[in-house]
């Protein structure tokens, strides 16, 4: 073996350190801040409050709360119903944009990746406010109308709904659709396309039968993402959902910051973290966990 | 696209047929940037609008909205704590996740496990990072504060971004001069000062700068850990619920330009720091 070989060959050192001291800082910091406090709330969750506060106990009154109440379990089903809807239109509208920025070459992909980027880049709690001024009463929708003629007095019904809320978490949540599509697109042979388009394909049967297989990985991505993060949005619900729109990540912050009933809102973060690992369990059997972030590479 | 050994006609028509089905994609794409970009052009333009209610009509230009941010008090305070937190959140990541990435060169076992322990702060959804510390410090009987609470907050959450950038940095560059240092009998800390840390170095810069931006930028777990020190989303998010005051465009036109700079800012040092890598 020449030595320029050698170089090259996997370390024949062992790397420098040793494992476990590496470790011991990145692992005791996640395990004393992450897993603790989270393990906590779980034990919390079993306690029961009274007019006095939290106290420890061992009950199921706050699941059962949380199951039984139609209230909360009503809330919960809205909030699974929306993120499924947030979730299939930035699909819908993510998809075309993906494939056209892996079609697309040179200056322009770069122009298209920026400003895909660059709004997304800036703060979140102002892109999810943006929505107030545009849809509120003397918002810039209703002047328009107005303007144009079309209607006579302001519409009140723009804001502080369901639809409002659809609006702003789609405008929030769709890189995470669009970036993993985009990258499975990216990593499909380009052949296989020209090969069922030389064949005769049709295009949509091309974008059915080659396209959306291929790309399935980036589909399931890009769908946690944005449905999971639609099941905990709090700031878009909040500022543009009104008392009909609010969500269950709104329920939950309600129990720490107004209601001061912790264990119920132990119980209520429980639920949810619960539905978040059973989904990453799902998607673990046909992918890496830290898959999921990147569209399945 | 499609080549034309094809059969001649027959593939003229489908051709025809592409075209048509790329320009309605490109005229798709335009009316999406519109939904993406709209909404903020249309802040900026009512940042400058001389009106008490914040929208539309427009009643002519003013800076005035502009000029009584400068006099903010509160909002430079925000500033400097989202600076404050986010520089010392960045260093202690950064410095986490070099040691985890250095450990991630060797074979250990649990090495996957780990793996899940160091990414479960982006799989739990924002606000139970904020609701279990807010559990956790609240019951110890730690009052909520920038440097304590809301530190740990940031940590957490930039944690996994700081190792999964480093990791590909640490395991990727050329190791026979490490490998050759160790032939020669330097000692493991020599190698790490002389010939490893000098290379990481630009990646160690550019983690830390993302991990800034990603702090700089944090709300929902800020939202359950902060105390009376708030940093610049919380402020602006206070002031959207406590009053819907009509320098809000003016702030928000502000926030945006902070957020994009810092994000930029990693994102230009993170690609020198590759091409270097590279070369």
């Amino acid at each position: 073996m020449t030595p320029l070989a050698a170089a090259r060959a996997p370390m024949a050192v062992k790397p420098i350190g040793r494992p476990a001291w590496l470790l011991a800082p990145g692992v005791m910091w996640l395990f004393v801040f992450m897993i603790i406090p989270v393990a906590f709330t779980v034990v919390v969750s079993f306690w029961s409050s009274g007019y006095f506060g939290t106290k420890p106990d061992f009950t199921f009154k706050n699941y059962l709360k949380l199951f039984q109440s139609p209230l909360y379990s009503g809330q919960l089903i809205k909030t699974l119903r929306i993120s499924l809807e947030v979730t299939v239109l930035s699909l819908v509208l993510s998809y075309p944009i993906a494939y056209l920025l892996s079609r697309a070459r040179g200056a322009i992909k770069l122009v298209m990746l920026v400003l895909l980027f660059l709004p997304f880049w800036a703060s979140y709690v102002v892109r999810a406010f943006v929505w107030l001024p545009i849809l509120g009463r003397h918002g810039v929708l209703n002047s328009l109308l107005m303007g144009m003629g079309l209607i006579d007095t302001p519409i009140d019904g723009l804001l502080y709904n369901e639809g409002a809320v659809l609006v702003g978490l789609v405008y929030v949540y769709t890189l995470f659709m669009t970036l993993p599509i985009y990258l499975s697109i990216e990593r499909i042979d380009k052949g296989l396309i020209e090969a069922a388009a030389d064949l005769g394909a049709r295009p949509f049967s091309i974008f059915w039968r080659v396209l959306l297989p291929l790309s399935w990985p980036g589909v399931v991505s890009g769908c946690i993402m944005v449905f999971l993060l639609t099941m905990s949005a709090y700031v878009t619900p909040q500022l543009l959902g009104g008392p009909k729109g609010i969500l269950y990540g709104n329920v939950i912050a309600s129990q720490f910051l107004g209601n001061n009933d912790w264990a119920f809102g132990a119980a209520l973060a429980v639920a949810l973290v619960v539905i978040t690992v059973l989904l990453f369990m799902l998607v673990g059997r046909k992918m890496k966990i830290e898959q999921v972030f990147t569209g399945g590479g | 696209m499609m080549s034309p050994h094809s059969i001649g006609i027959a593939s003229a028509q489908p051709r025809r047929r592409w075209n048509g089905y790329q320009t309605a994609l490109w005229v798709y794409a335009a009316v999406f940037f519109v939904f993406l970009y709209g909404p903020l052009l249309m802040i900026v333009v009512l940042s400058f609008n001389d009106s008490r209610t914040t929208g539309l009509p427009w009643k002519g230009f003013t800076l005035q909205w502009y000029q009584s941010l400068i006099g903010n008090n509160q909002l430079m305070a925000a500033l400097g704590n989202s600076i404050y937190v986010g520089a010392a959140a960045a260093v202690i990541a950064t410095f986490l996740a070099l040691l985890l990435g250095l450990a991630f060169r060797h074979n250990f076992r649990g090495k996957r496990l780990v793996l899940y322990l160091i990414i479960t702060p982006i799989i739990i959804p924002g606000i139970i990072g904020g609701v279990v510390l807010l559990i956790f410090f609240g019951y110890l009987g730690i009052r909520p504060s920038l440097f304590t609470t809301v530190l740990v907050a940031h940590v957490n959450w930039v944690l996994p971004f700081a190792f999964l950038t480093l990791y590909p940095r640490l395991h990727n560059f050329d190791k026979s001069l490490e490998e050759a240092a160790m032939d020669l009998g330097a000692r493991q800390w020599q190698v790490f000062r002389e010939i490893v840390f000098p290379i990481v170095r630009p990646g160690l810069i550019a983690t830390a700068l993302f991990a800034f931006s990603l702090s700089f930028d944090e709300f929902i777990r800020t939202m359950f850990t902060v105390g009376s020190e708030r940093t610049i989303p919380v402020q602006f998010y206070v002031l959207i619920v406590e009053e819907l005051s009509p320098e809000l465009p003016a702030m928000a036109v502000l926030v945006v330009l902070l957020t994009i700079l810092s994000s930029l800012a990693g994102f230009v040092l993170s690609r020198r720091a590759d091409t270097k890598l590279s070369s």
